[in-house]
């Protein structure tokens, strides 16, 4: 059932034809992917040499197919980054008496395609903002977007005067809405670190803007 | 940070962890630990008087395999759906049978309907059933959950919906071996709004209910 899935991923085939990645033989191919398969089941059982060799050697394709994805090449970084924590947090789904590359190849599809919508929903508020801003103006509206204006770049130079923990931490649990692991592992904070510091940003933005402690 | 930074941190945040169970076997396990609470129910609450004359009349016994079929497939279903690697066509795989169910309870009201004329249409409240398999198929609902944890990466709506299907038509089954219900219509009714309460609570609440259980 699972090559139903082949035919939504157009891409996957464009894959094949990648210089270095998918060019080997069919029986290279097999090959890798046992070998694949072999250093996850390792990992599942905590080798962790296996896993740094394995995650390390399955790096370039994941770029390859979020940058096929996601043009932004920092979009597409973010991508794999989250395929990784995916990956690592997942891990116990892989099945070794299965291919390796299909897990993993699907695994990346759905972070590049969340990222995707992601940014679909960011444009579509933007534009909805841009539309906004092409209505006729009624009476004071000057007034009104200069005052939005200028609260949002209070906002941004409140946020830039953030010390940089803090705004990691808001921007890892806030803005790219990751968990309390997923931006501890993505920052090198701990958990509760990562959690000192987002309500300390929360209350400092607060405090910097309102005036109110 | 860096993908290949954060490679060198996952691999020294790295502990062992249990291969999730294949379909086949988690589903085998999810049916065995529902039998057993359905065994216990049964034990507790004793098989209803008319069981034996019900299965004889021929409208029970299709009803209660359909039943089963359901919550088997959509169990193996929402196995499937757990793991990254699998077509969400499985989602599919519990719809004929799902279908059957209400075409058996729906064929036991035409029957009803013809044997008994207009009264066999009569609608009276059945909480105790609606309570029964809201009672055991949220708990079972929350097994399932767990069982299926792996798929709050990947597709946690409708393994949840799918958890719920599955715990709330075994836990009709339970509730047909012990609750004594006249008329096919009330069956189909209570049975079925029960079980689509079920669904939907699950569909609803399970995604978070994985989100707390995750593995990693």
């Amino acid at each position: 059932m699972s090559s139903i899935c082949l035919p939504a991923y157009p891409f996957v085939s464009t894959l094949m034809d990648a210089p270095g990645l998918d060019h080997a033989a069919p029986d290279d191919r097999d090959a890798r992917d046992l070998r694949w398969s072999r250093l996850m089941a390792a990992a599942q059982a905590g080798d962790r040499r296996a896993y740094d060799k394995l995650l390390r050697e399955c790096l370039p394709l994941l770029r390859q197919i979020c940058r096929g994805r996601l043009r932004d090449a920092t979009e597409a970084e973010d991508a794999v980054q989250d395929t990784l924590l995916t990956i690592h947090r997942a891990r116990a789904s892989y099945d070794a008496s299965r291919p390796f590359r299909p897990w993993l190849v699907a695994i990346t599809e759905r972070r590049a395609l969340d990222r995707i919508r992601a940014r679909g929903r960011r444009s579509g508020r933007e534009s909805a903002l841009e539309l906004a801003a092409d209505l006729p103006a009624p009476t004071g509206s000057a007034d009104a977007a200069l005052d939005a204006e200028r609260a949002a770049a209070k906002l941004r130079d409140a946020v830039q005067g953030l010390p940089e923990s803090q705004r990691t931490a808001l921007g890892l649990t806030k803005l790219q809405d990751l968990t309390l692991q997923e931006a501890s592992v993505r920052s090198g904070m701990s958990i509760g670190a990562i959690k000192v510091a987002t309500h300390r940003a929360v209350q400092t933005l607060r405090r910097r803007l309102t005036g109110k402690e | 940070m860096q993908s290949e930074d954060l490679i060198h941190r996952l691999a020294g945040d790295l502990h062992p962890v249990r291969p999730a169970r294949p379909p086949g076997a988690a589903t085998a396990l999810w049916v065995g630990l529902a039998t057993a609470v359905i065994i216990g129910a049964v034990l507790f609450w004793g098989l209803r008087h008319d069981l034996a004359e019900r299965l004889a009349s021929g409208f029970e016994a299709p009803q209660l395999m359909t039943a089963l079929a359901t919550g088997v497939l959509a169990a193996f279903a929402a196995f499937q759906l757990a793991l990254p690697d699998r077509s969400r066509l499985w989602a599919l795989l519990p719809l004929p049978a799902a279908l059957g169910w209400l075409a058996t309870m729906g064929w036991g009201c035409l029957q009803d309907f013809v044997k008994c004329g207009p009264e066999a249409l009569h609608i009276g409240v059945s909480l105790p059933c609606f309570s029964f398999i809201i009672g055991l198929g949220l708990p079972l609902t929350m097994v399932m959950l767990w069982l299926s944890r792996h798929g709050a990466w990947f597709s946690p709506g409708p393994v949840a919906a799918l958890g719920g299907l599955s715990a709330a038509a075994l836990a009709s089954i339970g509730l047909s071996l012990i609750h004594h219900l006249d008329g096919a219509l009330m069956v189909l009714i209570w049975h079925g709004l029960s079980v689509l309460v079920v669904t939907a609570i699950a569909a609803k609440l399970g995604p978070r209910v994985m989100r707390l259980g995750r593995s990693g």
